[in-house]
């Protein structure tokens, strides 16, 4: 539920075009960073996480539109930098397969950006205050807390782009009434399926706005269905996490502590 | 998701859709999406997800794979409709746009081979960037071909039993895990591999042809039409609204058209 599943030509043009400028810089800055930095031995990890979010995204695991999303584990796994390539990567792959929309990819990829970032510097903080023998429950406060924080993100988003003005600039009203046309009013289709028949059919007075999105209801059935998302995917974060730090620590720390004295000892925390 | 149908079915199989040069498919899809980005009205949008149909059809794609993968984000819409949308006209044409976007995406996707797709992306992006989409899409297939041995290696061990969700959920959570660290180090041995081989930083795709022009003119014609029909129906819609019904009609007659056909090609 961090993600946005808002179609193409919803959003107005000034917030999707936006959401693709900022993506495009970060991704280019991110980029040159990580080129110089020698991550490039860690493109595979790069590659295998993103993978991984691509899975487990495309997965619907409730008949109620949810997917799990992966994302603090991945923030966690590659630290700041690389999640925002990452970022991009997933929501390329799954706008192709037709999950996300083309024209959001760019504010899709900033949530999932912030996600990943929020999550690993909280897990960052929270680590360094329990220690590293609590990954669990510290992978499952982070995760909560970081979905919490991306939904009303998103929540947000809508709000921008679902208020009348923007409305009225994707087209969704038409400007010389501020009405909604409807193709099922007038001509062959004017029988008023959908209103209660022709005689029926209430006109809104001049200057009334039909066609701007509900932002109250849609962050009531947001925050209803959320908080389910939240703990299960921050169970799932927790196992995988604790199992990871477990069996390769060097994986684990080797993303989320950057400097070489935080990490542990005889393990450069790359993948070999 | 069956990703590995969808690579199959970008891969192999025949028809003038496969043949076309990525990058008219490509400039096809934004024309089509900006078809869907300036519309409104339910029944344009219909039309241009029948014609969509009709395309499909004629380039002899896998028609239920691609309603599938079309279906799987209109649900989110539905959703997203529901819960947004202030009347049942404005949820259908969220539910409209949703699928014909999609349905765009998927039949350029499941017609194309991904590295000449990812091509276009990785000229625009930096060289790290680009590199790991490929390897991404390709430790796809690594990730859910292991992941279901996983599963399969946990069952037969009881680990997932139906009266034991918790024992069930953790042997699942491992798996996973173990999954992740596999494909990392398989991932890495590939890496090592392709540095051996010369990698230096940047993989090189080379750019498919068309093998039939006629087809890529055909397919931007096409999209040229949609995206002009959206307009004129947008900016006189006062007029053209009593005849939407035309925009479902001609489509309708090419979609039946096109089945007709390909059945006959059969014989």
């Amino acid at each position: 539920m961090s993600h946005i599943h808002i179609p193409d030509g919803v959003l107005p043009l000034w917030l999707w075009a936006l959401g693709w400028a900022v993506t495009l810089i970060g991704v280019g800055v991110a980029g040159t960073f990580a080129s110089r930095q020698d991550a490039r031995r860690r493109v595979p990890l790069l590659a295998v996480v993103s993978a991984l979010m691509i899975v487990a995204m495309s997965s619907e695991i409730i008949p109620i539109a949810y997917h799990v999303n992966l994302a603090v584990v991945g923030g966690i796994l590659l630290g700041p930098v690389l999640s925002v390539i990452a970022s991009f990567i997933v929501v390329a792959v799954l706008a192709l397969l037709g999950h996300g929309g083309i024209t959001v990819l760019g504010l899709n990829a900033v949530i999932i950006g912030i996600e990943m970032i929020i999550g690993w510097a909280l897990f960052r903080s929270l680590i360094t205050l329990f220690g590293r023998t609590r990954v669990g429950p510290v992978a499952f406060g982070t995760t909560v807390v970081t979905l919490a924080l991306t939904t009303t993100a998103l929540v947000g988003i809508v709000a921008l782009g679902g208020s009348e003005a923007a409305s009225r600039e994707t087209g969704s009203l038409d400007p010389a009434t501020l009405r909604f046309e409807n193709p099922l009013s007038e001509g062959l289709f004017a029988v008023g399926l959908l209103s209660g028949g022709e005689e029926g059919a209430e006109e809104p007075a001049a200057g009334e706005s039909t066609g701007g999105l509900s932002v109250g209801r849609f962050a009531t059935v947001v925050y209803t269905l959320g908080p389910i998302g939240w703990v299960l995917e921050g169970l799932l974060t927790a196992a995988i996490l604790g199992y990871v730090a477990r069996v390769r620590p060097g994986m684990m720390w080797g993303g989320l502590l950057t400097r070489s004295s935080l990490r542990p000892q005889g393990d450069d925390g790359t993948v070999n | 998701m069956d990703i590995a149908a969808i690579d199959r079915s970008a891969t192999r199989g025949d028809g003038p859709l496969r043949g076309a040069a990525p990058r008219t498919k490509l400039a096809a899809l934004a024309l089509v999406l900006a078809a869907v980005l300036v519309s409104w009205n339910v029944f344009v949008l219909v039309g241009v997800l029948l014609v969509l149909i009709a395309t499909l059809f004629v380039g002899r794609v896998d028609l239920r794979l691609a309603l599938t993968l079309a279906a799987y984000p209109a649900l989110f819409a539905l959703v997203f409709a529901f819960a947004s949308a202030p009347d049942v006209m404005t949820a259908a044409v969220i539910v409209a746009k949703a699928i014909t976007a999609a349905l765009a995406a998927v039949t350029v996707v499941l017609s194309t081979p991904y590295p000449q797709i990812f091509s276009p992306i990785q000229r625009i992006v930096p060289g790290i960037v680009g590199d790991a989409l490929l390897m991404t899409y390709r430790t796809i297939f690594i990730l859910l071909e292991k992941f279901s041995r996983l599963l399969r290696a946990s069952r037969l061990r009881a680990g997932l039993r139906v009266g034991q969700p918790i024992r069930s959920a953790q042997a699942t959570a491992g798996a996973l895990g173990g999954l992740l660290l596999y494909s990392v180090d398989l991932a890495q041995r590939d890496y090592d591999v392709m540095r051996l081989r010369g990698y230096e930083g940047r993989l090189r795709v080379s750019t498919q042809r068309s093998s039939d022009r006629r087809v890529d003119a055909v397919l931007l014609v096409g999209s040229v039409l949609l995206l002009a029909t959206s307009v004129v129906w947008r900016v006189a819609f006062g007029a053209l609204n009593p005849y939407s019904w035309l925009t479902v009609i001609v489509p309708l007659v090419l979609v039946i058209s096109a089945v007709l056909s390909t059945r006959r090609a059969r014989r």
